[in-house]
């Protein structure tokens, strides 16, 4: 697949089933982007808890903070992401604006439907003015989908106004080739069933935006030869279902599933017509301990290598 | 101090919470198959699961009718709902309104239509909705629920009022006030109303807002309806016959959810009998030494195989199993930070990591045998 355009893109939408690393591949992919010199902004969407204290190091806040050469962090919360809105797009007098920032007038624009989401969507879209490349942390699969079906829903619901005309303009970028969704899955069946049913959604419910890539992250690649699975079979028939022989077998087995499972994925996912890069296991499975910023770290420089190997074998043809 | 046993059979109501992905639906399914081992008539109420796993339990389709799963170890009964949220929220709209003008009425609204599919959260607030249904009806001994996925871990905790707020009086007597003047709408507005129409009028279009208008005068009158239905379910929460459990993987997402979860559920006074640990892989006190345990039994099952498969092959089983301590030992480090944000009382239950995916009865009760302990 044609990574390097997707680790490329000005707009990258990274979600996926909970659990799959997604918080973990966005943090990678934007210290990716930054150490091959873009300007580059990680962006967490209304998130509660945040994951970036973790992988990159600092709690993000509304406005981008710095966390590297050319690296910033940002968590786009919906109160202040509505002041921002009502300062950018409505050019009302001050006396206006008090009143927008009354509290009941908040409460009836939170109790309306998709205006969260779209005052959240128009500050996120507005940063890619700033940035070369903003990667966004999405909610979960059908959250995600909530979230950005809503301009095509507003699209429907007014014809004229601020809030139609911003929803033209999300609808505009996210048709732009330039923005580009990622689904992170494992190589799990449940996750890999709801990868497929959300590719399904996204062409129903947003329909002008690409159609997603995936990242199979924490994938095994097959490392057994025939004779040596036929061998561990045979072992796990001969030994007892507890004890050292069973430790050892077991952790074997779990392997060789891990490499099957891993087989199994790519197949389903490819066979679907979906674009699939697999990223080995960088976790503790692979004996590493150095903490979840080590291994976006290593993640990124993972996604670095597979974007070469592809030019590579792409200039060779 | 409680086993998890007692935890199943004294209670009315058990609600598994925790992160995406750390498996809430195998837990929330095997500790009520074991109830019903135990001889309790049991309701599972799960939300969009894995398909293999619905399947396997007979839920081969959406709906809201419990279906009955049989297995030759059940003493009590076993039943498995899958919610279809919208139905529910339909359900709920004609059953809060007063007449059916009004549940019509809110049906054919174009806010209604569109945000009765898509509004962020209303899987969370269906949930509590069938809820509180179901463990009132007196039909169930136990009702365990299978939390949906949320966006944000509190979704769920918070989504009782979510309606109810969305219908506050404040909003509806100021928004409405307008429309209610014998003139109607436009013609003699006066003070912070006018500017403020005018301004929303601006922002949304005329149209539309005449149309979010007839949306909440029409959910005004469904308001007392919320408000009794969210503080009835608040109240089921914290009720003594019930009980939560965290659910988690010891991985480090799962554990910082899980230890986020026990500080919230206990600043809201919600009782949590402890956290359930799934998918933990558990290795012998001492290293193996592989080529002296399996050495001799591999050479002589690889007779007809190609030459030093056996060597190479127990080579690899020791490494396999070094990594497999590894992991073993970093989830004990995971695990240990959760305990320390265990209130006395609350107990850890662990799982181990089955080889295979759980998706059939027979997988759920070796886990759930396995969280009961012996």
């Amino acid at each position: 697949m044609p990574l390097s355009d997707l680790l490329d893109a000005q707009l990258v939408l990274v979600t996926g089933k909970g659990g799959t690393g997604k918080s973990t591949v966005a943090a990678a992919i934007g210290r990716r982007s930054a150490q091959a010199g873009r300007r580059t902004l990680v962006v967490e969407v209304d998130a509660v808890q945040s994951a970036m204290p973790g992988l990159l190091g600092r709690t993000p806040e509304f406005r981008p903070r710095p966390v590297g050469p050319r690296l910033a962090v940002a968590n786009v919360t919906w109160v202040e992401a509505l002041e921002d809105w009502l300062d950018r797009a409505i050019h009302v007098q001050r006396i206006a604006r008090l009143i927008l920032r009354n509290n009941l007038v908040r409460l009836f624009l939170d109790a309306t439907p998709g205006v969260r989401e779209i005052v959240v969507l128009s500050r996120i879209v507005a940063w890619c003015d700033e940035f070369d490349q903003v990667v966004v942390d999405m909610p979960a699969s059908g959250h995600a989908v909530a979230y950005l079906e809503v301009p095509w829903v507003a699209l429907r619901l007014l014809k004229t106004g601020p809030i139609h005309d911003e929803a033209e303009r999300l609808v505009r970028r996210f048709a732009d080739p330039g923005t580009r969704p990622l689904i992170v899955a494992l190589p799990e069946e449940m996750v890999v069933n709801e990868t497929l049913e959300l590719r399904g959604q996204l062409a129903e419910k947003a329909p002008a935006l690409a159609p997603p890539a995936v990242l199979l992250n924490q994938a095994s690649m097959p490392s057994l030869s025939d004779d040596e699975r036929i061998l561990l079979e045979r072992l796990a028939e001969a030994v007892d279902d507890d004890g050292p022989a069973a430790e050892l077998v077991t952790a074997g087995l779990w392997e060789a599933e891990l490499e099957a499972a891993t087989a199994r994925a790519l197949a389903r996912i490819e066979g679907a017509g979906l674009p699939v890069v697999a990223v080995p296991r960088v976790g503790a499975l692979g004996g590493f301990g150095g903490g979840a910023e080590a291994v976006v770290l290593q993640l990124a420089r993972a996604l670095s290598r597979e974007a070469r190997a592809e030019d590579d074998a792409g200039g060779g043809r | 101090m409680s086993t998890l046993r007692t935890v199943i059979e004294a209670h009315r109501l058990i609600i598994c919470v925790g992160a995406g992905g750390v498996g809430k639906t195998t837990v929330a399914a095997s500790l009520a198959l074991q109830a019903a081992r135990l001889g309790r008539k049991v309701l599972v109420l799960t939300i969009d699961p894995a398909r293999r796993l619905a399947n396997s339990l007979g839920l081969s389709r959406f709906g809201n009718e419990p279906v009955r799963i049989e297995h030759p170890e059940l003493r009590g009964e076993l039943w498995a709902m899958m919610l279809d949220p919208h139905q529910t929220f339909h359900d709920l709209i004609e059953r809060v309104s007063p007449d059916s003008t009004t549940a019509q009425r809110i049906f054919h609204n174009r806010v209604f239509v569109a945000i009765a599919d898509s509004i962020a959260g209303s899987q969370d607030y269906m949930a509590t909705e069938m809820l509180y249904d179901v463990v009132t009806s007196g039909r169930y001994d136990l009702v365990v629920l299978d939390t949906p996925p949320a966006k944000n871990a509190l979704d769920f905790l918070d989504a009782p009022g979510r309606l109810a707020r969305f219908t506050d009086q404040r909003i509806m007597k100021w928004f409405l006030a307008p429309y209610e003047e014998p003139r109607g709408f436009g013609r003699l507005l006066m003070g912070t109303s006018a500017v403020v129409f005018r301004l929303l009028g601006h922002i949304f279009g005329r149209e539309f807002l005449g149309e979010l208008s007839e949306f909440f005068q029409a959910f005004r009158d469904l308001y007392d309806g919320f408000r009794e239905r969210s503080e009835a379910v608040i109240a089921l929460f914290s009720d003594p016959d019930t009980r939560f459990i965290v659910v988690t993987a010891p991985t480090a997402s799962g554990v910082e959810t899980a230890r986020f979860f026990l500080g919230e559920l206990r600043a809201r006074g919600m009782p949590c009998a402890g956290v359930a640990v799934n998918q933990r892989h558990l290795v012998g006190e001492e290293p193996p030494d592989a080529e002296q345990v399996l050495g001799p039994l591999a050479a002589s099952l690889a007779g007809d195989l190609a030459p030093h498969t056996a060597e190479a092959l127990v080579a690899r089983l020791g490494a396999a199993d070094r990594r497999l301590r590894e992991l073993s030992a970093l989830e004990a480090r995971r695990l240990q930070v959760v305990r320390q944000a265990m209130s006395p009382g609350q107990e850890m239950w662990q799982a181990r990591r089955q080889l295979r995916e759980v998706h059939d009865v027979e997988a759920l009760l070796v886990v759930g045998a396995q969280l009961l302990g012996p």
